[in-house]
């Protein structure tokens, strides 16, 4: 018996051994995703279909931004990953210390169906924006019955002791939208005191969540009716079964993009602007909105009727969109969260 | 030292040796390196010796308000431990064993639960529309509903409840090696109950109480997870603000300042109390 099992054994790492060597002979491409139920829509979406269409393999290493970037930085001379996908910014740091590789808009046979700021930076090495968070507002349709139209209702006194507000100091989408309510109030980039301001005015009868759980908590108990944050995370609420809609007000939304980069000195330069291009077609694009509700980037994804009230949808309405130069932000944040702090302490 | 001196201490050296080692490269080195920390500049080169962020906690009304918040919340929670836990440790010691290990376990089980679960049935509790707010507003004493989420009381509570085990175990040692027969002999001589627990138990168990009351102290000063889970981003305390200049803005001189000022202000309230402390339990 015990033999037997030995031989097993043997046959069954010999017969690994000879797939890994078949599968090694298999062209593999490296890339990074985000874990979760996240990296299950993006195999659904793009890895496995790109694998079959092109008998490839594509390795695929759990890591979220933050750990890519550094990974790419210690990778430098050699470059383990091809490509490399970012949230949250930080391809523009990357591409700044040469970590990213430009593209040539010929490359990526997709490229003329992108709207403009999705393809903006491709000459400085920042990748396609494949598909984009919206920072808006979120309202209990219960309590709510019209619709939120500016940033500025949340200070609406109907509102009082029920709008909640995300720290800027420590979420990212938190700091997004405050610089959206400091435009609005008229500030700038360079004078966030304005936005400083508004908040201290109504922030004796609002509250401060730091984590988007939180940000659930409070709709659940009913004490949050309207709150500035993500579309995505409008859908997670509504899937629980709350009463919560996504709106962008007029004054636009904010733009959180997810990219998809091409890493420099990587020698599979043309497996990778394949991968690339297969990320930004319209199929995909469509398919992030329908699974997550993340805005297409593509001009040519089409929405069922339902997606397309739940996200912002159509050349007017992401037209209408606002960007927040990430360069600045990184450089900036350290006295705009000391500031903030300040600004909200008790 | 004499070989004498030597074959005598070797033993206990031995005995001491992991522990120095731990402490050396898990406390002594890093606190020196964030000692260093705090009078370094960053980012010029070559780095420079100064003062500045030092200035920076002392002037700015912000840190000292934070300060003040985080000395004024440990005091309070320490205070509600010592009020609570002594009455509780005196029962327990005095209980029948099946009542006493279950008290211990309901006491102790806060410990055992993960601060994020602590956290959130909290906020059950004290939440908007928590129990709390609903039977007040059910009795007709309230007209909105109201929260004790993200204010001191709600940090103090929440505090008080998980460090009242350090309190009350430490107390039950003390108070269990005081025999019964003083407590009998006061009674036969006439004192009531709470003369005898006044004259007789509380004096004798001041090593535990103080013990307990600056593992209590100490432990609160020092959280943080609590304290921005239960107060929210508008309530900072020291440690907080420390673990945000450290990872959010990326500043570690000042962040290592505020460190050696928590550390140095918690020595300067800690060392002359054990000094009082022991006199007072030497008198007895």
């Amino acid at each position: 018996m015990k033999q037997r099992r030995n031989w097993l054994a043997t046959f069954g790492a010999v017969s690994l051994f000879a797939f890994a060597q078949h599968a090694s002979a298999q062209e593999t491409l490296t890339i990074n995703s985000f874990g979760g139920a996240y990296e299950k829509i993006h195999r659904e979406l793009v890895i496995t279909p790109f694998e079959k269409m092109h008998n490839v393999k594509v390795e695929v290493v759990t890591a979220y931004s933050a750990d890519t970037l550094a990974q790419l930085r210690a990778q430098k001379d050699n470059p383990q990953f091809d490509v490399v996908h970012f949230s949250g910014g930080l391809e523009h740091a990357a591409a700044a210390e040469g970590l990213l590789a430009p593209i040539e808009p010929a490359e990526l046979e997709n490229h003329s169906q992108m709207y403009d700021f999705a393809v903006a930076g491709l000459d400085k090495g920042i990748g396609p924006t494949y598909s984009t968070a919206v920072i808006g507002l979120l309202y209990n349709t219960d309590q709510i019955s019209e619709a939120p139209t500016s940033w500025s209702d949340i200070a609406d006194p109907a509102y009082q002791n029920h709008v909640l507000l995300t720290d800027a100091a420590s979420n990212t989408y938190g700091m997004l939208g405050f610089l959206m309510i400091n435009k609005v109030a008229g500030g700038t980039m360079d004078d966030i005191q304005p936005g400083l301001d508004f908040v201290q005015k109504i922030l004796s009868t609002s509250t401060i969540v730091s984590k988007s759980p939180e940000i659930q908590q409070n709709f659940a108990q009913g004490s949050a009716w309207i709150a500035p944050y993500a579309q995505d995370y409008a859908f997670t609420l509504t899937k629980s079964g709350l009463p919560v809609k996504f709106v962008q007000p007029e004054e636009g939304g904010v733009l959180a993009p997810i990219t998809v980069n091409l890493v420099a000195g990587t020698d599979k330069r043309d497996l990778a602007l394949k991968f690339i291009d297969f990320s930004i077609r319209a199929e995909a694009s469509s398919g992030w909105a329908e699974a997550l509700r993340y805005t297409p980037t593509n001009r040519e994804a089409k929405l069922s009727e339902e997606v397309a009230a739940q996200v912002v949808y159509g050349e007017g309405d992401v037209a209408k969109l606002n960007t927040f130069d990430a360069n600045a932000i990184a450089k900036k944040r350290p006295g705009w969260n000391e500031a903030w702090s300040r600004a909200i302490a008790q | 030292m004499s070989a004498g001196a030597w074959r005598a201490n070797r033993e206990p050296a031995i005995l001491l040796g992991p522990g120095v080692l731990f402490l050396l490269l898990a406390f002594f080195f890093p606190a020196f390196q964030l000692l260093a920390q705090s009078f370094l500049t960053f980012g010029t080169e070559p780095v420079q010796f100064t003062f500045e962020h030092y200035a920076k906690a002392f002037v700015d009304e912000f840190y000292a308000g934070v300060a003040l918040r985080t000395f004024r919340i440990a005091f309070t929670i320490t205070a509600i431990c010592l009020i609570v836990g002594f009455p509780l440790a005196v029962i327990i010691a005095r209980a029948g064993p099946i009542l006493r290990a279950s008290l211990i376990v309901i006491i102790i089980l806060p410990l055992m639960t993960s601060v994020v679960i602590r956290t959130f049935g909290w906020l059950v509790i004290l939440g908007p529309g928590g129990v709390i707010s609903w039977t007040l507003e059910q009795l007709g004493l309230i007209d909105n509903s109201i929260s004790l989420m993200h204010t001191e009381a709600g940090i103090i509570i929440a505090m008080a409840q998980v460090l009242l085990p350090f309190l009350v175990l430490t107390t039950l040692g003390s108070l269990s090696q005081i025999p019964p027969s003083l407590e009998e002999a006061s009674r036969v001589m006439g004192a009531g109950f709470f003369q005898s627990m006044f004259h007789i138990t509380l004096p004798l168990s001041v090593p535990g109480l103080a013990s307990g009351s600056l593992l209590v102290f100490a432990l609160s000063i020092s959280s943080f997870i609590t304290p921005s889970l239960v107060g929210g981003v508008r309530l900072q305390v020291m440690a907080g603000s420390i673990y945000q200049q450290m990872t959010g803005s990326f500043d570690w001189g000042f962040g290592s300042a505020l460190s050696v000022i928590l550390l140095i202000v918690t020595l300067l309230l800690i060392v002359p109390y054990m000094i009082l402390v022991s006199r007072a339990g030497g008198r007895q």
